[in-house]
């Protein structure tokens, strides 16, 4: 309230009978509390988006979408580099969980988060100089044990940390699967290469052709460094084991790729080539025999149709445009040919149990299908080289045996990626490995520094609901989508198929992110109240304030809120801020109840004075 | 005589919150000329307005307040939320106190007493003000086009003597002088006076719009253009009323929202260069009336005879602004396919309490 202007005379400057003077300015701010009429209070509390909760590494997506929007390149790119270490390289090869999960996919299209990450990434691959810094060194040592997307990121973050990081990779190049299995028209090796030297420019030794269990052994891991992180993937290929395997022309899907990816490939594929697997590496096998040279392209799943096959939606129709065939519920069963490869012979099968998880029954009733091939590459799945690892660190699944934190028991060795992943129930993919990664590094550096290691309790509010948000403010736009080559012309070259964003685009598609529960400083909560009692210093998530001394609680903010950041928690909940409204003429203690004392002492004083 | 300089205060127009997909609010000014503390109801749509209003004209403004709960809610102990010069006149002259504040200006200016910008100089009158009691008042000063801006507030009845209904209050609006009875079941027989473009009509010399505090950046882009204009503007406000409408204080804007979605509050400008209307304003949805409705104790008698009386009242708001009517609300203008209003009952326990 203000008394600015008024003009008061001086009689009326004393209390007389019961009627209060008037209050001077100051006073009259806070003569009103307001406040007292409230039964619920708004609240500002951020939520955890959907899409940061899916994340494999839990980046800080609807954060740096704001600072897209706001044109804050360089800082939204920093935020990104927090928990992820190269996103020109997820950007371009993430399954990218997050826009499954992304709110806006419920309303008209998911966000294009990995087309944004891309274009942050490769914002950070131009500047000169890098936003992140190597922690100041703490003197101690760290083996990290492949240099695939699981140790990138533990180097990564332990370089951040302080830790003097040595990278031990057995390949002539450093990369894992980002090279070695991700074929160049995803993710071109110079980007991969850029990401490298960003780790080498960050002080990280990187030894490549050294080979844990071979030319480095357990012991002298142990002697040699503080901790150990191992991030050793899945190298080695499963076969179907099928009679006749091992003719020639059979290909496994892992050392096709990763060949190629090495530049060491000698294949040189025939006119029909089979790949048997319904998963993203058997999509990625066909797409690249394509490119080797391969005319006719067939994939053969167990799985019934395409919706059952493990693979990403996009990537299995990008490939049927390249023109790659599907044949489904067959199983490979014997390969024919004379020394060399000229038939699969193919039965009716299916899965017994859960699709991809259960074994094979195959119908061995009707006669088998010849198909006639001149190259069949089998990619149906990976596992663990873990010869040289202690029998007591290795599980049933073939994988490290860990604790919750990524722990080899009470050692300092701990392990990420794959090599731990691999049957967990989660698909294995890049941003998982690099989640994983980062997690373990900063329990390892726990453990380094004597902390007890703790899981997390503070339980995470995400918001799922809608209708938590208000979505009269976000009208149907749709997805900014990046061009892709054309089929005809991608399936002969290397070239990237999925072009990039411009900046227009990029901040085009920034914009329609919702900020699902975070406040993005949108000022409407600001505008709309009534009293106004609500102060804001400066436009910026964590500025905004109730004044509860007048708030009426309303709610109108909370349902006018965009975002859904504001919430309604009932008054009793509280025992600060409430204020208690006295009136003229109850004699308490509080702002009347002073000047009700005054009044009683009126009496006493001289009749002039009044 | 040398022609006299008059320093105007020329106010920016507002960029749109709507910025392609994405929402966020322009630059607001940093002035707070209406300050918290004031005994308005919890939610209430005039307050808003006031914010908007005030916070869109700057500190140098000057705010004349007839009777209504803008006034009788707001000022006590000589003080008052608004933290800029405001006067309280009678209801009756709306108007020719405010004329009476500009021409002082004039004269001051002229005198040479006055060297500032000119103030804006803002009446806030209640639609009981604005479309009865303060009517030729306010007729007047547009008339005479003194410089001002006169905003009618309107929350559709007398709400500050607990409820009555002016020529502002809708049919079927029940207010305790229009209660519903076997007599008169739809509550108010009459429409409403079409207030603004009355003052159009009749002033076409004027500045006049209609507003809604559902859209917050035109409301405050409305209130700018009636100040820079040079003369009289006049602007009629949507401000939800939740003691007389019955609603859950948290919907005050989204009612201003959905009273222009369903088509009875139609949102347009004046031009008085051109001598005509602008009715590009489009919301973002069409709806039927009974989506409005539904939200307020107010129309809890209604049967559905009236609701689609009131649809083809809307109808003819669409049409009058050249609005193409698609199919579902044409067949919600027909009784045969609607609802009686679910909250009939429990709107006779609200009658009797308003
Ligand atoms: C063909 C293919 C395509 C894929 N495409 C995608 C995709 O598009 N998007 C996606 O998100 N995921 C994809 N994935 C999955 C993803 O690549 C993996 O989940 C991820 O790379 C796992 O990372 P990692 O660091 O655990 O293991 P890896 O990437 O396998 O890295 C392990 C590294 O350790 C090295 N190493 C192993 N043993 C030793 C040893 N004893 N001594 C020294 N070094 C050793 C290996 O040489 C390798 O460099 C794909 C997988 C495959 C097979
Ligand atoms: C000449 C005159 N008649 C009646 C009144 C009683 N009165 C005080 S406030 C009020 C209501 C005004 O209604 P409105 O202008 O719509 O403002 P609201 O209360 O709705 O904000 C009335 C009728 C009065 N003050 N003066
Ligand atoms: S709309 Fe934005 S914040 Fe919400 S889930 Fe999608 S990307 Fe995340
Ligand atoms: S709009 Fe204002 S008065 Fe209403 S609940 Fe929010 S802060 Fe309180
Ligand atoms: S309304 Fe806007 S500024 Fe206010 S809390 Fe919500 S997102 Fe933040
Ligand atoms: S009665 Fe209506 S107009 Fe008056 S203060 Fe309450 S909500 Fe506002
Ligand atoms: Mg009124």
């Amino acid at each position: 309230m203000s008394t600015k202007g008024t003009h008061i005379p001086e009689r009326l400057k004393i209390p007389f009978a019961g009627i209060t003077p008037a209050p001077s300015q100051e006073k009259g701010q806070d003569l009103f509390p307001t406040g007292n009429w409230r039964a619920i209070r708004p609240v500002y509390r951020d939520k955890l988006p959907p899409c940061n909760n899916a994340c494999g590494t839990n980046e800080k997506i609807q954060g740096y979408l704001d600072l897209v929007k706001r044109g804050k390149y360089v800082d939204a790119y920093a935020l990104i580099k927090e928990d992820m270490p190269f996103p020109s390289v997820t950007g371009r090869v993430c399954y990218h969980p997050c826009e499954q999960a992304c709110n806006r996919g419920k309303y008209d299209e998911a966000i294009s988060i990995r087309a944004v990450e891309r274009f942050l990434g490769d914002l950070g691959q131009a500047l000169t100089r890098d936003v992140v810094k190597a922690g100041a060194p703490n003197g101690k040592k760290v083996a990290v044990v492949g240099s695939g997307p699981a140790g990138h990121s533990a180097a990564y973050q332990l370089v951040r940390l302080g830790y003097k990081v040595t990278i031990l990779e057995k390949s002539p190049k450093a990369g894992g699967l980002n090279r070695g299995g991700i074929p160049d028209w995803v993710l071109p090796q110079h980007v991969l290469d850029r990401e490298i030297e960003r780790l080498v420019e960050l002080g990280i030794t990187i030894k490549t052709n050294v080979e844990v269990g071979k030319d480095v052994t357990w012991d002298d891991l142990k002697r040699d460094y503080d901790a150990v992180v191992l991030a050793v993937g899945l190298t080695q290929p499963n076969s179907v084991r099928a009679e006749g395997e091992n003719k020639d022309g059979v290909l496994y899907g892992l050392p096709f790729l990763r060949d190629i990816g090495m530049g060491t490939s000698k294949v040189k594929l025939g006119a029909r080539v089979a790949v048997i697997g319904g998963g993203n590496t058997a999509i990625d096998c066909a797409r690249e025999a394509l490119r080797q040279g391969a005319v006719e392209v067939t994939m053969i799943t167990v799985e019934a149709n395409p919706q059952e096959m493990p693979a990403v939606p996009e990537d299995l129709h990008d490939m049927l445009e390249e023109g790659v065939e599907l044949v489904h519920g067959r199983a490979m069963t014997a390969v024919l040919g004379n020394g060399k490869v000229e038939a699969l012979q193919l039965h009716p099968a299916r899965f017994s149990g859960a699709i991809n998880a259960s074994p094979i029954n195959v119908n061995r009733e009707v006669p088998a299908e010849r198909f006639h091939v001149d190259h069949v590459i089998i990619a149906v799945g990976q596992r663990a080289a873990l010869d040289w690892l202690p029998d007591e660190f290795k599980s049933d699944r073939g994988t490290i045996k860990i604790d919750r934190f990524g722990r080899l028991g009470d050692t300092n060795f701990f392990a990420a990626g794959d090599v731990v992943q691999l049957g967990l129930g989660q698909p294995l993919m890049v941003v998982n490995a690099v989640g994983d990664g980062k997690r373990v590094a900063f329990n390892l550096d726990k453990v380094m520094r004597g902390e007890s290691l703790q899981p997390r309790t503070i339980p995470v509010d995400v918001i799922f609901d809608l209708n938590r948000m208000n979505m009269t403010y976000f009208p149907h736009f749709p997805r900014v989508h990046q061009t892709l080559l054309a089929p005809a012309s991608r399936r002969k070259t290397q070239e990237e198929v999925i072009q990039a964003l411009s900046e227009e685009q990029a901040v085009e598609e920034a914009g329609r992110c919702f900020s699902c529960g975070t406040c993005n400083a949108c000022d409407n909560c600001y505008l709309v109240c009534p009293e106004p009692c609500i102060e804001r210093p400066s436009r910026s998530n964590g500025l905004y304030k109730i004044l509860v001394d007048y708030c009426k609680g309303c709610r109108v903010c909370i349902e006018e809120c965009p975002t859904g950041c504001l919430e309604g928690v009932p008054e009793l909940d509280f025992d600060t801020g409430v204020v208690r409204m006295d009136t003229a003429f109850a004699i308490l203690p509080g702002l009347h109840g002073r000047q009700a004392e005054e009044l009683r002492n009126l009496a006493e004083r001289p009749a002039k004075s009044i | 005589m040398s022609a006299i300089e008059v320093q105007r205060q020329l106010l920016p127009i507002l960029d749109s919150p709507n910025q392609g997909a994405r929402f966020y609010n322009p630059e607001l000014p940093s002035s707070e000329p209406f300050v918290p503390g004031h005994r308005t109801c919890a939610g209430c749509g005039p307050s808003i307005q006031y914010r908007m209003t005030s916070k869109a004209a700057g500190d140098n403004t000057i705010l004349i307040g007839p009777t209504g709960c803008m006034y009788v809610a707001n000022s006590s102990y000589l003080c008052t939320p608004y933290n800029v010069p405001w006067a309280h006149t009678q209801i009756g002259s709306a108007g020719s106190f405010t004329a009476g504040v500009a021409a002082a200006y004039e004269a001051m200016i002229r005198k040479g007493k006055w060297k500032g910008a000119y103030p804006n100089i803002i009446c806030e009158a209640g639609d009981g003000s604005a479309s009865d009691i303060g009517l030729a008042s306010i007729s007047g000063a547009l008339y005479r086009n003194h410089d001002c801006l006169i905003i009618c507030y309107d929350n559709e009845q007398y709400a500050n003597t607990g409820i009555q209904a002016s020529s502002r209050t809708p049919y079927g609006g029940m207010t305790t002088f229009s209660p519903p009875g076997p007599m008169v079941p739809e509550a108010k027989k009459l429409y409403p006076k079409d207030l603004a473009r009355m003052m159009a009509a009749g002033h076409p010399h004027c500045y006049v719009a209609t507003a809604s505090v559902g859209y917050p950046i035109d409301l405050m882009n409305k209130v700018r253009k009636g100040l820079n204009h040079k003369g009289a503007a006049y602007l009629m406000v949507y401000t939800p009323c939740q003691k007389g409408f019955v609603y859950e204080t948290p919907r005050s804007i989204d009612l201003g929202r959905l009273v222009v979605e369903c088509g009875l509050y139609p949102i347009w400008e004046w031009d008085p260069e051109k001598r005509q209307y602008d009715y590009s304003f489009r919301p973002q949805n069409m709806r039927p009336v009974s989506e409005y409705l539904k939200l307020q104790g107010r129309f809890g008698h209604l049967h559905t005879q009236h609701i689609a009386n009131l649809q083809k009242f809307a109808n003819e708001q669409w049409q009058m602004m050249g609005v193409e009517l698609p199919e579902a609300l044409l067949q919600a203008a027909d009784a045969k396919n609607l609802v009686n209003m679910a909250a009939a009952e429990e709107a006779v326990t609200v009658a009797e309490t308003v």
